[in-house]
């Protein structure tokens, strides 16, 4: 090559670099990513280039503990519903129902009512919000479609724009509940020992009366388009009930009396893998049933069912492993407490073959069915007679010691537990997240996706958001978790080879 | 278009180290501009959709926000403009950004802003929890705070 052609060659080769460098620095820096914490799948390849193993890690968080010590205790349910902007209202509660413990009150009947009446709201939005925005693209426009089509707006464009309103029009609309109850939607001031601190008033009765009957109505209508799109798709049920995405382990979830789903209140039950009830406990007892895991190559802590011990990332009759969340609910529960609930139901159980349901994929279906329940409660709820009493809060009297508070967050059980000296000032804290309640089967699912999408050392194309939709099913909030940051988190996946060599790298941010 | 034209809007978590830069610098903005009406400060720990709400109705937006590129020294400040935010990015199937939340306003025929600048402050820490910001990113915030004051007067 001459000079001449050498320096042509230089700069064309110098602004490919500095557009692509630009071009990536855009996706980098678009601030969804904002403080970006990167997952990190490593596969780890056998001698005939399949799969050994494929571990899912993801960034911590530092100093919980450290941060609560010295603290009033009735300061948690604030610091706690702080800690992420994904799930706030459901460490309120939990931290609430921990400081009810900790000083050994039971909230008003219009106080608990009021609890559960908000909570109710901030799951249906929760679960609205993983439907059109989160997991729901990637069935509504589709899994295969480019990642610029696979959101929100390439929802509205397959359900119509007349659709897209009423989402973002509802979402408003129950958030206003939030607000009106809490103060701030994102760090509400509602619990405390004992009740709540604002009631509610007579004369806003009727537009959160309206309110909760659209609520049923917009539930309902989501179950239509999940039923339209996906279950009418016989790809999508396909891909739902495939091998790829089952997993036959335990399941936990928050029942009350007469073992229907709770999101508030109740006992924890767990299930096997086909169905039948291994315990049921309070939270106060969770310690005595769920123990905690570490394994080498990651950060997270790996609960499993401690009477049954640690038996590794196993299936079947003998696995101590079990999931939590909208599908763990729906397999340990006998019913749902609410009649359009019930129905929906029945017929998900019915189509898919009974009980328990081990596809990760029919979390999704399971989901909806609970949005139903939500605002069918909200709506039981807002018209009890007694909701606008003003008995909303009993003062506590006795000395505390020990708190614990379980509530079923959006993506599962949630579990929060403080020690204090005799001022209520915070001497331990500790928290077991959904997601890391989940983490096991995350990792199981991870593993499994991977399995498939390589084989004699050929990497399918799109494996990532095949491993991605694994484990956002789960709708997992890694911010929680790990208690980073929420939000969209970047995925790099290392390859290597049986001397441990990294032989490849996918990234997608 | 009535009110403030210029909505000036921190993001992060303020217990969560250098993740709370965004809030204090708007907190001090928020102080120096409490008298101009041409300029409405906010700020929010939300992110994703939850924006579609602060963003309406404004004909400006810009946003400061930390980040983590670890491609650039701590207390450095990234400069975007709604160009240099590829609308509809590719690579965020599950969560909406804000170029994203622009279409989709527009899409909804929401009134979104005409034009939104992202400062985002390149940060160290922001998992561990605490109220204190690294020594870089506190040493920074005088050159930050010029710079975005000088933004916004623009």
């Amino acid at each position: 090559m001459n000079d001449e052609a050498q320096q042509t060659w230089n700069t064309g080769a110098a602004k490919a670099n500095a557009a692509y460098q630009g071009a990536r620095r855009n996706i980098t820096i678009n601030p969804i990513t904002r403080l970006e914490g990167h997952g990190k799948i490593d596969i780890f390849l056998d001698g005939k280039g399949d799969v050994e193993r494929a571990y899912l890690q993801v960034p911590e968080l530092r100093g919980f503990e450290v941060f609560s010590i010295g603290r009033p205790a009735e300061d948690m349910p604030q610091i706690t519903s702080r800690i992420c902007g994904v799930c706030p209202t459901a460490h309120h509660m939990a931290a609430t129902k921990a400081l009810d413990d900790l000083y050994q009150i039971e909230p008003t009947h219009v106080g608990r009512m009021i609890r559960e009446l908000v909570y109710n709201a901030f799951t249906l939005e929760d679960h609205a919000l993983h439907f059109f925005v989160l997991g729901g693209p990637d069935f509504i426009v589709g899994p295969d479609a480019p990642p610029a089509e696979r959101n929100i707006v390439g929802v509205i464009q397959k359900v119509g724009l007349e659709a897209g309103k009423k989402v973002i029009g509802m979402r408003r609309r129950i958030r206003e509940i939030t607000s009106y109850f809490g103060g701030k939607v994102v760090h509400p001031v509602l619990g405390l020992p004992g009740g709540v601190s604002k009631g509610l008033k007579a004369e806003d009765l009727p537009k959160f009366k309206e309110l909760a009957k659209d609520g049923v109505e917009f539930a309902e209508w989501t179950l239509s388009i999940f039923k339209q799109i996906v279950l009418a798709n016989p790809d999508y049920v396909k891909m739902i009930t495939s091998d790829a995405y089952t997993h036959k382990t335990c399941y936990m979830g928050q029942v009350d009396a007469q073992n229907k789903v709770n999101f508030y209140d109740g006992k924890l039950r767990v299930v096997d893998c086909d169905g039948k009830e291994v315990c049921k406990f309070t939270a106060r007892e969770y310690r005595d049933y769920v123990a905690e895991h570490v394994e080498p190559w990651s950060y997270m802590k790996f609960t499993f069912l401690k009477d049954r011990g640690w038996n590794g990332f196993t299936e079947g009759p003998q696995s101590s492993i079990y999931a939590v969340g909208p599908l763990a609910r729906l397999n340990v529960a006998e019913g749902m407490a609410t009649p359009k609930a019930q129905a929906a139901y029945e017929e998900f159980f019915k189509t898919l073959g009974g009980k328990p349901v081990h596809h990760t994929l029919a979390t999704h279906w399971a989901r909806v069915i609970e949005m139903i329940y939500a605002a069918e409660r909200l709506e039981q709820l807002i018209n009890d007679p007694d909701i606008t009493s003003p008995d909303i809060r009993r003062v506590p009297t006795s000395v505390p010691t020990v708190g614990m508070g379980v509530v079923e967050a959006p993506r599962g059980t949630l579990f929060h537990h403080y020690e204090t000296d005799e001022k209520g000032l915070i001497r331990m804290a500790n928290m077991v997240v959904a997601t890391g309640n989940n983490a096991s089967r995350i990792a199981m699912s991870v593993e499994r996706a991977a399995k498939g999408l390589i084989k004699g050392g050929h990497v399918t194309e799109g494996l990532l958001n095949r491993v991605e939709m694994a484990f956002r099913a789960y709708d997992p909030c890694l911010g929680c978790a790990t208690h980073t940051l929420p939000g969209h988190m970047p995925l790099i996946a290392s390859i290597y080879d049986t001397r441990r060599c990294l032989v490849r790298t996918l990234k997608q941010d | 278009m009535s009110g403030p034209g210029i909505l000036v809007l921190g993001l992060g978590n303020d217990i969560l180290t250098d993740d709370a830069v965004g809030l204090l610098v708007v907190r001090q903005l928020g102080e120096e501009f409490a008298d101009d009406p041409r300029v409405e400060v906010r700020e929010t720990q939300e992110m994703g959709l939850a924006l579609l709400d602060y963003l309406t109705g404004y004909r400006e937006a810009i946003l400061v926000d930390a980040i983590q590129t670890g491609k650039a020294s701590p207390g450095t400040l990234h400069e975007l403009d709604s160009d240099g935010l590829r609308l509809l990015a590719g690579g965020t199937p599950h969560f909406l950004g804000v170029g994203e939340t622009l279409a989709l306003g527009r899409q909804l025929g929401l009134a979104m802003p005409e034009r939104v600048r992202i400062f985002a402050i390149e940060v160290t820490d922001a998992q561990t929890l605490g109220t204190r910001l690294s020594p870089a990113i506190q040493q920074a915030l005088p050159a930050i705070l010029d710079r975005i004051r000088a933004a916004i007067r623009e």
